[in-house]
């Protein structure tokens, strides 16, 4: 209850008295803290865009993103195949493979592999485990095998 | 179990009402396919998340379910079943409309349960209306139930490929847009269907001042739990071969196998549209078992074959064997159901049992084979085979209950 009156009267004090705030407050105060300043930048959201080919052929469509414990993404999750939805797999493919198009514009998510280097990798099932990732094959031959690995588990 | 407020209609109504019925068949049969797994795709391209995505498709399928029953429990209450199936269809194309204008949780959960709870109530009530229109003369269910079987199977294949067509075209969004338009000229081919003579006030059919049987009478009939096992087993085999061959075909070819996987769905389709006039006919000549045991034995046929099979492009021709099964079935469940409940008020209500029956094979069918394919398809595809024989032998033993 004094908690809840606390709250009250540290939700009006701004208006009231600015400054006052601080000195109300008996338990340790609810963080109130003022509006991070904002900006706009030069990036947009992946989520459900198309993902092409290097011939410029929509593969599939980002699902999901997969991030290591260092914050960096490593995979994008492609749903790509099947018929009015029956048949789709889903793989997660190399993050630096992908190439993104300028911010603002429609153009699609560029994947340096073909469909039928991702056709067979292992499905992206469950996101609590470490992801088989699609890497780009070692050489680039005209038709190399599809390589994936394991990714080390944290 | 007739509809209670017809009368019994002349010749020319009967035909009349059978072309009507045929048209109704078609154009109804590819809502189910615009809210299959279709949805997912949609949402995804609508940015959805997969979690959030899961949480409305399980709402959905939790919607059906719990519809089953409630939903065949009122269209027996309701005197016009036309009236029914229109307040079923409306309620779809409600459904896809908001699917299509409103791709938020809120209108997505509500586009999902009302088209659960009015699918739930246009099966039966169709099947309840073919009935009717049959009349009780010897074999008419079976031709009936023949007819309905073929023209929703072909209303399916078409839709898929119209779908398939549009979607590619002018995205998934417009899909939605073409289920509710495709379904909208089934309002107008139900009004085609009216009782042709106006009831006699004074006579009223029996079935009007009967009780209705109460559901635990309903399910007291060994019979009936029999058939019902015999669903879920047909299910818990069926459910899930499909989405595990297409897959497998994206697997092996990539995104050509999109036109593999399209071959598979309609391929089964045609031989649905072939077969199941003759599977009616049969099932009012030799009795409903067989043709159940028949039809149940594509399924280990099937699945062994989807197994073993060598190349993708073996898919397209074993799965015409799903047209075998889907047309036994498509005929069987309706005819069965009306067996078991003559006279009894009832059929709506067996019709939603025997669906929840199906319900729950299939999500058991799905969720064991997902678990299994994530080790290896052969598995998944033996141990859904070994299902469909549990399923021969059950609709082997299963007593006959053609009149």
């Amino acid at each position: 209850m004094t908690r809840l009156v606390a709250c009250l009267i540290l939700a009006a004090a701004p208006a009231l008295a600015p400054g006052l705030a601080p000195a109300i407050a008996k338990d340790p105060p609810p963080a109130r803290q003022p509006p991070a300043p904002t900006t706009k930048i030069a990036a947009a959201g992946i989520l459900g865009r198309n993902v092409a080919g290097p011939d410029g052929k929509v593969i599939g469509r980002v699902v999901d993103v997969v991030v290591d414990a260092g914050s960096n993404p490593r995979a994008a999750v492609i749903d790509f195949g099947g018929f009015l939805g029956v048949g789709t797999r889903r793989v997660a493919v190399n993050w630096s493979d992908l190439t993104f198009p300028p911010t603002g514009t429609d153009t699609d998510i560029k994947l340096d592999l073909t469909a039928d280097q991702i056709r067979s990798a292992p499905p992206y099932t469950d996101q609590t485990k470490p992801a088989s990732v699609v890497q780009p094959p070692p050489v680039r031959t005209p038709s190399p095998p599809v390589a994936t690995t394991q990714q080390e588990p944290r | 179990m007739l509809p209670d407020t017809w009368s019994a209609p002349d010749e020319t109504d009967r035909r009349r009402g059978g072309r009507a019925l045929d048209w109704l068949n078609f154009f109804t049969a590819n809502l189910q396919t615009a809210f299959g797994p279709f949805v997912s795709v949609y949402l995804t391209e609508q940015r959805w998340t997969q979690a959030d995505i899961g949480f409305a498709l399980s709402v959905g399928y939790a919607a059906t379910m719990i519809s089953q029953l409630p939903a065949g429990a009122l269209v027996d209450a309701m005197l016009r079943k036309t009236r029914a199936a229109a307040a079923a269809i409306m309620a779809v194309i409600a459904g896809a409309l908001l699917l299509a204008l409103f791709p938020e949780m809120l209108p997505v959960l509500l586009a999902e349960t009302s088209h659960a709870f009015a699918s739930c109530m246009l099966t039966p009530a169709i099947a309840a209306v073919s009935l009717a229109v049959a009349g009780t003369a010897h074999g008419a269910a079976g031709e009936r139930f023949g007819r309905n079987a073929r023209f929703a199977s072909i209303g399916n294949g078409t839709a898929a490929g119209m779908m398939a067509l549009v979607g590619s075209q002018f995205g998934p969004r417009a899909v939605f847009l073409l289920g509710a338009g495709l379904a909208l000229p089934g309002l107008f081919v139900l009004r085609m269907i009216r009782p042709p003579a106006p009831v006699k006030p004074l006579a009223p059919t029996e079935a009007v001042h009967r009780p209705r049987e109460k559901l635990r009478d309903l399910l007291g009939d060994h019979k009936l739990l029999w058939f019902a096992l015999c669903c879920a087993a047909f299910h818990l085999s069926n459910a899930a071969m499909l989405p595990l061959a297409a897959s497998s075909a994206t697997e092996k070819l990539g995104n050509d196998a999109t036109l593999v996987i399209g071959a598979c769905i309609v391929g089964p389709q045609i031989v649905v549209a072939l077969l199941s006039p003759a599977v009616g006919r049969a099932a009012e000549r030799f009795g409903r078992r067989p043709v159940l045991a028949a039809g149940m034995l594509a399924l280990p046929l099937r699945g062994l074959a989807l197994a073993f099979a060598p190349s993708a492009f073996f898919l397209v021709p074993i799965q015409l064997l799903d047209g075998v099964s889907g047309a036994a079935f498509g005929v069987l469940v309706p005819l069965v159901a009306s067996d078991l409940t003559r006279g009894t008020g009832r059929f709506n209500l067996c019709m939603g049992f025997l669906g929840l029956a199906m319900g729950g094979g299939a999500a058991c069918s799905t969720w064991a084979a997902g678990a299994l394919a994530d080790h290896s398809a052969f598995v998944a595809f033996l141990a859904l085979s070994v299902a469909g024989a549990l399923g021969v032998v059950l609709a082997g033993l299963m007593p006959e209950t053609r009149a």
